[in-house]
């Protein structure tokens, strides 16, 4: 299930000069903040990927992932006093750790109960942090001034700074995901989805190669709301709610599961979608429902899935 | 007593909800994500209905039809294509109605608040032992519990109840057996449907109708529906009973601390007993 390699270095390369030349050619700030969302997007999409469309678990708890990560930066910058590059850090830790948390728990059922548990995990983590960690998370109403980075004597306050800032932590995620994937790590894991039992009988250790793969999904999800946090100057526990669960999943659908760039794909598709819609009319996220709906029961395996030739066609799996 | 009538009020309302998410699974194996919408659009259809009748039993007759013809044709439409597909696709489906589901009825009434005012035959509070009770309340107790008993008896005892049970033991063999399993399970998620509806209808007068409304009562109603079993109507009557004199109780003493404890609840559950206290072997798929 790839789009078949040389095609999408092509469309890779394309991608990358496009993404590179954006500030140069445009120079709307809308458009700037469209792309530097799509990047952020995609750096959780691609690891959400990992574990939905790799290992075959729908996880609906990856906001509480994706807030951890946003929070960690946020108070370890001006809380702690690090700086950007260790705070980055520290939350892609808080992430991975959160995952490690959420998958003992969550593991130890599957199928439909790992949804509804990593989902009543994740609201958990979200009504703590609106209600009962206001001290640390400014309660509903969020924290504001999330700083960002101060590197080589560079202006990152500067949107074109930060999205060419961006673009480099992107591509870093993308490439070290392209390998985990290529790994036997990563086959471990499509074998697990195809058949648990065999896998199993195999000799892999099916509930540690999960956990792992949850955890390194998890360091994605926490990178990608810090760097969130740190576009927007502001985070609040909105990050947390079940909905933006929805969001990267929807994202990841629409793309292709599965496949390394289809879950990127969806994510600018969603973007671009909302943007256009949004301005066309402010009942945006219904039209899109039903674009959702109409991606499950026609294109299961996204649109990256069109490209895969015939004899993938039909469900993803 | 008031906390106990208010309990119970709570329980028979969580076991109309759980009951028609409970069925959906039981008999057709879907996760249905978008029963909470469909409990809210249950609600404001009659609000809708009050405001151009003036009458809430008009709507209270009206309005989980209307919703019940909505769920036939979610089913009819989207559900039926992918029922051979992995379970997966149907929780993405139902959750996609959502998105849809609450853009309507933004777009019908907005954003703000609405109001369903309690029928005039339940506004005067009553004095039961000693103490002043909210008719209503006891409105809810009493329907609650004729309802229950219809569709114990409907699904349990009537002919058409052994239709349905048998297509959901085995869709193929009550196929053979030329049952039109197809118009079963459209009937099945139809009286689902109207059942979360029933419960909006019932709750309007209560709380205030609004879009977040879906949401809270959703992960009550998959606390009630996992504690008492995936597809057992007996478990969804004790764990509705044991979560809404809970909730009932914790309003009374411990307010802020309601939500956790549901959650943790759920947590618990699906941690010890994920199939349930109430499961029938094989049921819960």
């Amino acid at each position: 299930m790839t789009i078949s390699s040389r095609l999408g270095q092509l469309i890779m390369a394309a991608v990358i000069a496009g993404m590179i030349l954006v500030p140069l050619i445009s120079r709307s700030e809308e458009s700037l903040n469209l792309v530097s969302l799509i990047l952020i997007w995609g750096l959780f999409a691609v690891g959400f990927d990992l574990i939905f469309g790799l290992a075959g678990m729908l996880s609906f708890g990856h906001a509480a992932l994706f807030g951890a990560g946003g929070y960690a930066l946020t108070l370890l910058m001006t809380k702690a006093g690090l700086g950007f590059m260790p705070a980055l850090a520290g939350a892609g830790l808080a992430g991975a750790a959160f995952a490690f948390v959420l998958s003992i728990l969550a593991l130890r059922v599957s199928g439909l109960f790992f949804s509804l548990l990593t989902l009543a995990l994740a609201q958990l983590a979200y009504i703590l942090a609106s209600t009962k960690l206001r001290a640390f998370t400014g309660g509903l109403d969020g924290l504001p001034g999330v700083p960002r980075p101060e590197l080589f004597g560079l202006d990152f306050y500067d949107n074109r700074t930060f999205y060419y800032f961006l673009i480099v932590v992107f591509l870093v995620g993308l490439a070290v995901m392209a390998l985990l994937r290529a790994s036997p790590f990563g086959k471990a894991l499509r074998a697990i989805q195809a058949n648990a039992v065999r896998a199993d009988q195999i000799g892999f250790n099916v509930q540690r190669l999960r956990q792992c793969a949850f955890m390194i999904s998890g360091a994605y999800a926490g990178v990608a709301g810090a760097l969130l946090a740190s576009l927007m100057f502001y985070i609040s526990p909105q990050m947390l709610h079940w909905t933006t669960s929805g969001d990267v999943l929807i994202m990841t659908l629409l793309g292709g599961k599965g496949t390394l760039l289809g879950p990127v794909l969806g994510v600018a598709v969603f973007e671009l979608l909302k943007e256009e819609l949004s301005q066309i009319t402010q009942h945006w996220y219904g039209i899109l429902g039903l674009i959702f709906i109409l991606c499950t029961i026609l294109l299961p395996s996204g649109i990256a899935g069109l490209f895969a030739g015939r004899r993938d066609k039909g469900d993803a799996r | 007593m008031s906390t106990i009538v208010i309990g119970l009020s709570l329980s028979f309302l969580l076991f109309l909800l759980a009951a028609g998410l409970t069925l959906i699974f039981g008999m057709l194996g879907v996760i249905n994500f978008a029963h909470g919408a469909l409990y809210m659009l249950g609600a404001y259809i009659c609000y809708q209905i009050v405001q151009w009748t003036g009458s809430f039993w008009i709507g209270l007759a009206l309005a989980p039809l209307v919703v019940a013809g909505l769920g036939a044709a979610m089913e009819r439409l989207a559900l039926k294509p992918v029922y051979d597909r992995d379970h997966v696709y149907q929780l993405l489906l139902t959750f996609g109605f959502i998105l849809v589901i609450e853009e309507a009825v933004r777009l019908v009434w907005g954003l703000d608040y609405k109001q369903v005012p309690t029928p005039d035959l339940f506004s005067q509070p009553v004095a039961l032992f000693g103490s002043q009770i909210p008719s209503y309340r006891l409105f809810i107790i009493v329907f609650g519990a004729v309802v229950s008993a219809l569709l114990f008896l409907v699904i349990d005892k009537s002919r058409y109840g052994m239709v349905i049970r048998a297509t959901s033991s085995d869709s193929d063999m009550a196929e053979t057996l030329g049952i039109n399993v197809s118009r079963v399970r459209t009937f099945v998620f139809a009286l689902g449907s109207g059942l979360a509806a029933l419960g909006g209808v019932v709750a309007a007068p209560l709380v205030p109708i609004e879009l977040g409304m879906g949401f809270s009562v959703i992960i009550d109603c998959f606390v009630v529906v996992i504690i008492g079993g995936l597809g057992s109507i007996r478990g969804a009557i004790f764990a509705a009973l044991l979560l809404g004199m809970a909730r009932a109780l914790g309003f009374t003493y411990a307010a802020e601390w309601v939500d956790l404890i549901t959650f943790s609840l759920l947590i618990v559950t699906l941690l010890t007993r994920p199939a349930g206290l109430f499961s029938r072997k094989g049921r819960a798929a």
